[in-house]
């Protein structure tokens, strides 16, 4: 009987005990995402995960979990607070919203809540406009609401997210007082907004469009980035049209764990991550669905989120 | 407690809700975030105030309250979903835990006489047939990822 | 007509299985408490980066159509809506399924859903470049009214008290501010760590429908007396349809107010059903049976829910504005292909759209004779004893509340608003008006502040809320409601008075 007991008790620890970190990962691995199913944040993370499985790379499946609300701020306080820091919970990031977010205060995490992986993706934010608008250039739009200040509507996915720093630095750059509408519902609702005329122009990711343009509804003005992208070499960067505009607001895609996930578990998923978004059918995938992709190891994740932490800091000083 | 009694205490725990968030709502800050609050909490305080005030004049006319009997029937059934619910789906895992409550609200609420071992015997059966089913649909096909803790 | 031309290809032998089993697929996993449409899809997007493009798009278009039908299988057996598209379909159907008429409101709802998503689908084949403008006329203003017409419908929604309903609709309004506000960032009410990602709708769902029931079973104790066996009654799939044709009223509204109010992007396929249910229920001359197990309750609400399909894709597939959580799914599911809706869609792959498109037409009627076939087979759940039911019932409540966020506070959650549910309804508070209440707050909330920051920017607040020819109309809508449903209160307390009078 003696035996017994201690043989369940045995089998029990084993099943309950932590996990090895030779071992890791023996059961599957979920990853959150801050945004709803759909999104372009879900879109990408979902192709980027599809290889873990493979025996080259962490050889168990990434399950995605959605944590949707409040332009992020629902999934990472969770993420910051509940999820275990076992490397079983991974989550996407996106710079620079999280990092803005956290400036601006009222959420339980910043940089040093979080230990990141890896970069996949990188999507600049650009200006768009209906593709019957009156304006063909940043300077027609800065001119109009030099004209009329605190008139030109504009749309995005949201305060203290890429496109909220990207309006940010446009005004700032130009001088003059315009009118950012948050919508809610992210990137898609601020299109269906220009789209429909409700608002004069918008922020909006570089993917979504690319992907408008395509389909015929709105016209692209310039990209927030320090060069124009491969996606639309026709469209200037801001810069160009004389809008001191730097890449503070490109949207930075990655994995991250929480702090306090063994080293060895960081070591190990920072080694095999990059090289499981540089697997070929990933590639493929990304490109046929208009996203940018941009692989970064976690020590220049590491240095650009340091990076990014001090230009934001300055920007939003004052708001 | 009479019915009467009963809504009276029903509308004022309502009432009282209503008080404590529009006082949340008209207090805290950003005014801008709790515009909206503030509408529904004036609305809500306003109905809540009126059907208290009915509940008093003991003229609610929906709504039967608890008897007794029913009162005793509750307490074992919602004793255990508290225990399952709160405390030990996560400390026991979802599995392990699901399987003894489903047996035990089984055997409580059967009509079947206890002392019969037939009873048990089909009372485990069912519980058993249940779990598979939801070990399949959730674990296999679908592939939640439930807290274990032991067994499965 | 193109749609004919590629009918072909739906019927090729592997389109045609992935067809069969999307359909069937996605009826379990909308029966399946917790697991959404859009859920279901999502699940299913993984399987199609193995397959090409057209047929990982029959796969997700027929699981779309099936899941939605499929929540009604757990409305009407279980009491647990499986999205908010079939709340109403909990109203009655449920109740005919304890009286036993379980199969014949199965049926009725997959008939009815048959009827309504065909009639979607067509409207997206025939109507799409129109309907598209229409989706776009919806601004921040016109929503804003929108909601606040769903707001009128929730007083006389399946309450005897109309003060009751409102004051359930306010709660419910309130339940949605908890969290974070969306567009501030700012904390709303958060008193436990559990309600930081607000209240999850579809764990909010089970809560407030399913445990109610359990408690309920428990309530009666474990010596029901009284209590009968129910007798589940055959029911003919003929006489299914007959009784489907002699309620021309019910399907006709159901279908209509689903294809109009499923096509604007973000409100529609959540309270499609509510609103026509409602209004079924307002021009029914039979209005004192709903509510208490009538069939034009479920084909109301099962038409509208499935007409919503179809249109629900137009702004998608014609603007490249996923006006769904579900679209915006399949919009992925297009992407991770190369695929681009809108105009690249029509002119370039036309194989794939039509496909996509017809794979819906089949998948409603195959969806409908699964759901046919089975549906005398499910109704046999209502024999099940009481104490195996409440049991089974809270099990899956927990388990559906999970599985939506892998998220142990949405049981939590879940179990909290359930018991209080319960209690308010003792003293009679409903829970479908509560249910509009959380859906219609968020929505009513962000587009009136939405609309005012552009309003502050532009013409003003009264110019923007009021002006314009969609503003009045709806603004009269609204009234009207108002007026009939006071209207309708004074008539039937006069008659009250009469009788008390009388007695």
């Amino acid at each position: 009987m003696k035996q017994l007991i201690a043989g369940a008790a045995l089998a029990l620890m084993s099943l309950t005990g932590t996990a090895m970190a030779e071992d890791y990962p023996d059961r599957p691995v979920m990853m959150m995402v801050s945004y709803g199913a759909g999104g372009a944040t879900d879109f990408q993370a979902r192709i980027v995960t599809m290889t873990a499985g493979n025996e080259d790379a962490l050889g168990m499946p990434i399950a995605i979990i959605n944590k949707p609300g409040a332009g992020g701020r629902v999934g990472w306080n969770w993420f910051a607070t509940q999820a275990d820091n076992d490397g079983y919970t991974l989550a996407a990031y996106n710079v620079p919203h999280f990092i803005a977010q956290s400036i601006k205060g009222g959420v339980s995490y910043s940089t040093d809540s979080f230990e990141p992986i890896a970069n996949w993706g990188a999507d600049p934010a650009v200006f768009v406009v209906a593709k019957d608008s009156p304006f063909n250039s940043m300077a027609d739009v800065v001119a109009y609401a030099t004209e009329n200040p605190g008139k030109l509507t504009f749309s995005g996915a949201g305060l203290f997210v890429g496109h909220h720093i990207a309006a940010l630095q446009i005004e700032k750059a130009s001088g003059v007082k315009m009118a950012y509408i948050p919508t809610k519902g992210g990137g898609a609702a601020a299109m269906k907004a220009v789209i429909a005329g409700e608002v004069l122009g918008g922020v909006n990711n570089l993917s979504d469009a690319f992907r408008a343009r395509e389909a015929g509804n709105v016209k692209i003005l310039g990209v927030a980035d320090l060069e124009r992208s491969a996606f639309l070499p026709d469209v200037p960067t801001m810069m160009e049209q004389g809008l001191d505009v730097d890449n503070s607001s490109v949207n930075f895609r990655g994995v991250m764990v929480p702090k306090g996930t063994p080293q060895e578990v960081i070591d190990r998923l920072a080694a095999t991550v990059p090289e499981m978004f540089a697997n070929g059918r990933v590639a493929k995938k990304m490109k046929a669905g208009g996203s940018p992709m941009h692989i970064m190891t976690r020590e220049e994740v590491k240095e650009m989120w340091a990076q990014r932490q001090a230009t934001l800091e300055e920007l939003l000083q004052g708001l | 407690m009479n019915r009467s009694t009963q809504h009276i205490f029903g509308a004022g725990v309502v009432f009282l809700v209503g008080l404590w968030i529009t006082w949340v709502s008209y207090t805290q800050q950003p005014a801008e975030a709790f515009l909206f609050p503030r509408l529904i909490s004036s609305v809500f305080v306003v109905l809540a105030a009126w059907t208290f005030a009915k509940a008093l004049m003991g003229r609610s006319k929906v709504g039967d309250g608890l008897n007794r009997h029913q009162i005793i029937g509750l307490v074992p059934g919602v004793l255990v979903m508290a225990i399952y619910v709160f405390w030990a789906a996560k400390t026991f895992g979802f599995y392990t835990a699901t399987t003894v409550t489903v047996f035990i609200l089984i055997s409580l609420y059967d009509p079947a006489p206890h002392t019969n071992p037939r009873v048990w015997a089909k009372r485990a059966l069912i519980t058993a047939c249940f779990m598979a089913v939801m070990y399949g649909l959730f674990a296999l096909l679908l592939k939640v990822y439930t807290p274990r803790e032991i067994l499965f | 007509m193109e749609f004919i031309y590629y009918f072909g290809d739906v019927f090729a032998p592997m389109s045609f299985l992935l067809l069969l089993i999307g359909t069937i697929g996605g009826l379990i996993l909308g029966a399946t408490p917790g697991l959404s449409p859009t859920m279901a899809v999502a699940l299913l997007i993984p399987f199609t980066f193995q397959l090409e493009a057209t047929q990982g798009l029959i796969l997700l278009g027929a699981a779309y159509t099936s899941t939605v039908a499929g929540g009604a299988v757990s409305a009407i057996l279980l009491k647990i809506p499986g999205a908010p598209a079939n709340i109403a379909t909990t109203l009655d159907g449920h109740t005919m399924a304890q009286r036993g008429e379980g199969a014949k409101a199965l049926q009725l709802s997959f008939l009815s859903s048959a009827v309504g998503g065909i009639f979607g689908v067509f409207l997206l084949i025939f109507l799409t470049p129109v309907l598209a403008q229409w989706a776009l006329a919806f601004g921040p203003s016109h929503l804003f009214w929108l909601a606040i017409l769903g707001v009128t419908v929730i007083g006389s929604l399946d309450s005897a008290s109309v003060v009751k309903g409102l004051l359930s609709g306010c709660i419910g309004m309130w339940l949605a501010t908890i969290g974070f506000d969306d567009i501030m960032g700012a904390q709303r009410f958060i008193f436990h760590p559990s309600l930081g990602g607000g209240i999850n709708i579809i764990a909010a769902l089970i809560g407030l429908f399913a445990i109610p029931q359990v408690l309920t079973m428990f309530a009666k104790g474990r010596h029901n007396k009284g209590a009968e066996v129910i007798k589940v009654q055959k029911h003919s799939i003929g006489a299914a349809i007959r009784e489907l044709v002699s309620r021309p009223l019910a399907l006709g509204i159901g279908t209509i107010t689903g294809s109009i109010i499923g096509l604007i992007p973000g409100v529609g396929g959540q309270i499609a059903g509510l609103v026509a249910y409602d209004q079924t229920k307002k021009f029914s001359s039979e209005k004192e049976k709903f509510g208490k197990g009538h069939p034009e309750g479920v084909i109301a609400a099962e038409s509208a829910n499935n007409a919503m399909v179809g249109p629900s894709l137009v702004p998608l597939l014609t603007l490249s504005i996923p006006g769904s959580p579900t679209a915006a799914v399949l919009l992925g599911g297009l992407l991770i292909h190369g695929i681009f809706p809108g105009s690249d869609l029509f002119d370039n792959h036309p194989d794939v759209a039509w496909t996509f498109i017809n794979s819906m037409l089949i998948g409603q009627v195959l969806m409908c004779l699964f759901g046919l076939y089975v549906a005398g087979l499910a109704a046999r759940v209502a024999q099940v004893p009481q104490s195996v039911m409440a049991a089974i019932v809270l099990a899956l409540s927990v388990f559906g509340a999970y599985s939506v966020q892998s998220s142990m506070g949405d049981v939590y959650v879940m179990a909290c608003l359930g018991l209080m549910m319960y209690f308010l309804e003792r003293f009679g508070f409903s829970a479908a008006p509560l249910v509009l209440g959380l859906i219609l707050g968020p929505i009513a909330e962000s587009n009136f502040i939405q609309g005012s920051m552009i309003a502050n920017a532009t013409d003003g607040r009264s110019a923007y809320f009021f002006g314009g020819a969609l503003n009045m109309a709806l603004i009269a809508v609204v009234l009207a409601s108002i007026a009939y449903s006071v209207w309708m209160e004074l008539r039937s307390r006069r008659h009250t008075t009469k009788e008390e009078a009388q007695a």
